[in-house]
């Protein structure tokens, strides 16, 4: 596997959340193939560390953005896979208007300044 | 709401949900190491964090806390023990102190639906009476549309039941009374607005349980059973349930329908005179109506009644509503001592507390290396705080149990001490109390915990001033404790032992109550005429009186007036010429009254010394208009006869004049014992008129009951002062004690330098002097300023009374002088060679 040289970690908080969300959208996933999926989506660019994906995967249990359910891995492991329920999905449609706005404040802000 | 149920089943499910999450990371790393990557964190690190989302990360703290806190105490029983003995007491007095007021002010009645049961009382903005008359009850019942029922009690003199020597009390109530009460008969029945509504049934009487067991020995053919109450046949119908419960806590013997009162009290005009305020009035609320609407409703009612009764209703009079269905409808003057009690068991907590907080910081002073590793080990200031807190929170948590058990062992031993008349009233308790003891443990745990803990997490514990403002607080509570018990106990001790004035141990007082029975003022002289002569004509009668209101009677009378600007209770009575005499009350100067003298009046000795200081108090006038302005003819001892417990009270005799008699009460002195009177006294009355049962009472047993009642509440107060005392005492022989330990070479070096022993003595005390002062100092001002409220209560003692404040004092300063000596002498004892030698 290629690796670059300088793979950015995601920034924490709120950033994760609407990332992971994106990558359930199209179908349960277990929690490495959460963080390769990102990586290779970003063009490995970003990096998400284990010890931020697995607290805020917890969170988002909790929050009932994802519920977990028993797979079975690509190498053939019982392995916990993530998918977004209902709530997660409207959640998912929030962060992202939310971040459009934010993003296009930033683009503004950029060009006219 | 969602996330919350979430919560909790990870909560549940921790141990499986750990695993998962640990299988999840296991396999993480499995793929990352097999893609080549092996820069993992700290595997326990990282799940702890992922745990951390859960959001039950401070249980976790909590319950490790706890688990120390746990071995911490157990480690020390001896420390475990006294802490919780002391908070025990500290907490149980104020549970025991709550659940009375919850059972009297607060806990609903166990009728049906309380809460809509209300008090009705004539009100104006100048005056207040309890009682109402018959004709506005009726008024109201029937044509008051907030109010679904009208219920109206009256108390009666006591009533004879056939031929038995000793009284039963009675009350003549509404028909709906039990009814609205939702009262079930134990035995038969009781009342029915259908039948006893109506003034021409069979005339009846319901009988309580406690009767029902004294007087029939709980045999059930007592019902039916026909008896005669004041001479009158009645058939019993019914036997009220043990745990009755009556609209404001009253518990008479017999109960009678009102509507038959004047078949009872034969000639009584109550039931249709609008000038006779004598029935207590309830109501309940119509579904849906609030007080403040019936309230107007009643105003405009009292508004028509004025009309009618112009001479009766007062100006600006209005019925005021408040919630009726407690024991007790608490009164503006009983909050007032209500907030007394509360200061008085708060400032036991408050001892107990600073007691506690003080043996923390001691103890802390040993527990130095344990704290000082786990904060080189890692812990902050903030977890150690935490635990510390957490410490004594569990500390508090075993004290508020062991206090809740014994507040509530205190209330049951003195429920069946003193039979009291509420037999529903439990030591159980309800969620009120448990919700108090809640609070009281967590208010504890922040005194006593709070204060420590800070300066132990901050490494402070060497440090005296917290142990001085402890040792401070303590003394000023304690102090507080002590005068109040030392003021009551003298108090007592004067009531006792001090002669009242007047004779009481061979008196009897005979009220025949003429007045209840219609009697015309010539009619009830000719009665007492004839009853005096026969009296006097009795063997062993030294001399008979009359006088309106008896000693120790049902009925006080009471004026204020201001004398030389401050404020002078005046008790007014009115009396025949022989009175004075009879009681046993010397005439001091001037003559007594002739008879139906008008425009004269005696008075006591200090209300002549106060009136008039240093001026012949003879001739002098009292009274603005004509028809009241008297002059003064004699002065006379005082004699507080319906005031035992008002030192400050004066009296103002006037002569008795004809329209009084029918309100007389005769009172007869006699050689001996006084046990052969009473029969006789019974078989002139009823001679003379067979409709008359007089109330014939004995001043001796009423006086030893009026000062057994307040040695009851001075035994009481003295033994939580003492209570309170001792608490004080044993903290400070721990805070001496450890002060001496901590202090042991510099005391072995000042002897081993040649010290006076006092000076060593004086060397480790001295921090301890200053807020033993301030905390005297500060006590006996607080408790100058709260026992004005208890004035009334302290029989004949001032409330600065020189004597209890200095014994209260001495006693206190001994107490601390002893705990402090006891553990300093240890000082003075010590080896100095192997103290010195150490280390």
């Amino acid at each position: 596997m290629p690796m670059s040289d300088t793979p950015k970690p995601v920034t924490p908080s709120g950033a994760l959340v609407l990332l992971i969300l994106r990558v359930l959208q199209s179908g349960s996933l277990h929690g490495y193939a959460i963080a390769q999926r990102i990586h290779i989506l970003s063009s490995e660019v970003l990096a998400v560390e284990e010890g931020l994906l697995y607290p805020t995967l917890q969170k988002m249990l909790v929050k009932g953005w994802v519920t977990a359910e028993w797979g079975i891995s690509e190498t053939n492991r019982k392995v916990r896979c993530y998918c977004i329920t209902p709530e997660g999905r409207r959640q998912l449609e929030a962060e992202l208007s939310d971040y459009d706005r934010v993003t296009q404040a930033i683009q503004e802000v950029l060009r006219t300044a | 709401m969602g996330e919350l149920f979430r919560r909790i089943q990870y909560l549940l499910n921790r141990r499986q949900l750990d695993r998962e999450l640990e299988n999840d990371m296991q396999f993480h790393r499995e793929m990352a190491a097999a893609a080549g990557r092996s820069n993992f964190g700290n595997t326990l690190r990282m799940r702890e964090q992922a745990r951390e989302a859960w959001g039950w990360t401070w249980l976790d703290r909590l319950i490790q806390d706890l688990h120390y806190a746990v071995r911490i105490l157990a480690r020390s029983p001896g420390f475990t023990f006294i802490a919780v003995l002391v908070l025990a007491i500290g907490i149980g007095v104020n549970v025991a102190a709550f659940t009375v007021f919850d059972a009297v002010a607060l806990k609903p009645l166990p009728v049906r639906d309380p809460g809509s049961l209300v008090r009705l009382e004539r009100r104006s903005p100048t005056a207040y009476t309890d009682g109402a008359p018959y004709t506005s009850l009726l008024f109201y019942q029937k044509n008051a549309k907030t109010l679904s029922a009208v219920m109206g009690v009256m108390g009666v003199p006591p009533m004879q039941v056939d031929q038995d020597i000793e009284h039963a009390n009675a009350s003549f109530v509404t028909a709906n009374y039990f009814t609205e009460l939702g009262t079930p008969a134990a035995l038969g029945r009781l009342f029915d607005p259908t039948r006893e509504g109506d003034p021409n049934t069979a005339p009846s009487v319901v009988i309580s349980y406690g009767f029902w067991q004294r007087r029939f020995g709980g045999d059930t053919s007592a019902v039916g059973r026909t008896v005669h109450i004041d001479g009158k046949p009645a058939t019993i119908l019914g036997v009220l349930p043990y745990a009755f419960a009556s609209l404001g806590g009253q518990g008479p013997d017999i109960w009678l329908p009102i509507l038959q009162q004047p078949y009872f009290v034969a000639g009584s005009h109550t039931l249709t005179d609008p000038g006779d305020s004598a029935i207590r009035l309830w109501g309940r609320l119509a579904p849906g109506v609030s007080a403040k609407t019936s309230a107007q409703e009643l105003r405009a009612l009292t508004n028509e009644l004025r009309r009618q009764h112009p001479n009766d209703i007062w100006d600006n009079e209005y019925i005021s509503i408040s919630p009726g269905g407690h024991m007790q409808v608490m009164q503006p003057e009983q909050y007032e001592v209500v907030a007394m009690v509360a200061v008085l068991t708060l400032l036991i907590l408050a001892v107990a507390c600073a007691n506690l907080g003080g043996l923390m910081l001691a103890r802390a002073v040993t527990r130095e290396r344990e704290i000082g590793i786990r904060v080189a080990i890692g812990a902050n200031r903030a977890r150690i705080f935490r635990q510390l807190c957490t410490e004594s929170l569990l500390l508090a948590m075993l004290g508020a149990v062991a206090g809740l058990g014994l507040g509530c062992t205190v209330i049951q031993i003195a429920l069946t001490q003193l039979d009291a008349p509420n037999k529903w009233a439990s030591a159980v308790p309800d969620w009120r109390v448990l919700l108090f003891t809640v609070a009281v443990m967590f208010a504890a745990a922040v005194f006593f915990g709070f204060m420590p803990a800070l300066q132990i997490a901050r490494q402070r514990q060497h440090k005296t001033i917290a142990r001085q403002i402890l040792v401070g607080a303590q003394v000023a509570a304690s102090c507080v404790l002590l005068i109040v018990a030392g003021l009551l106990v003298r108090a007592t001790q004067h009531a006792l032992y001090t002669d009242p004035g007047f004779g009481y141990q061979r008196m009897l007082s005979i009220d025949p109550y003429l007045g209840h029975h219609g009697y015309s003022p010539a009619a009830a002289q000719a009665f007492f005429d004839q009853m005096q002569a026969r009296l006097r004509a009795t063997p062993g009668v030294l001399s008979v009186s009359l006088v309106k209101l008896p000693p120790l009677g049902h009925e006080v009378d009471r004026e204020t007036t201001e004398i030389a600007g401050h404020k002078v209770f005046v008790y007014p009575n009115w009396v025949e010429p022989g009175f004075f005499q009879t009681m046993n009350i010397p005439i001091l100067l001037g003559r007594t009254f002739y008879p139906r003298e008008k425009n004269a009046v005696i008075v006591s000795r200090s209300f002549a010394r106060q009136q008039w200081p240093n001026q012949n108090p003879l001739g002098q006038r009292l009274g603005d208009d004509a028809a009241t302005k008297s002059t003064v003819v004699g002065v006379v001892g005082d004699a507080h006869i319906n005031a035992l417990s008002d030192s400050d009270a004066t009296e103002q005799y006037w002569s008795a004049q004809l329209d009084d008699l029918p309100d007389m009460v005769l009172l007869a002195r006699t050689a001996s014992a006084t046990d052969s009177l009473p029969p006789i006294a019974k078989s002139i009355s009823e001679n003379l008129d067979p409709k008359i049962f007089p109330e014939i009472r004995s001043l001796k047993l009423l006086y030893h009951d009026n000062v057994s009642g307040i040695e009851k509440a001075a035994m009481a107060v003295s033994f939580i002062g003492i209570v309170a005392v001792m608490v004080a005492g044993i903290g400070i022989i721990g805070l001496v004690a450890f002060t001496v330990s901590q202090r042991t070479k510099e005391i072995a070096i000042r002897i081993a330098l040649g010290a006076k022993r006092a000076q060593v003595l004086a060397a480790v005390l001295r921090q301890f002097t200053w807020p033993v002062a301030i905390g005297l100092v500060s006590g006996a001002g607080f408790a100058a300023a709260a026992s004005r409220i208890l004035r009334r209560a302290l029989y004949g003692i001032s409330n600065f009374d020189p004597a209890g404040y200095a014994l209260a004092i001495v006693v206190l300063l001994a107490i601390i002088g002893l705990a402090a000596l006891l553990p300093a002498r240890r000082a003075l004892r010590l080896d100095l060679a192997k103290t010195l030698h150490y280390e």
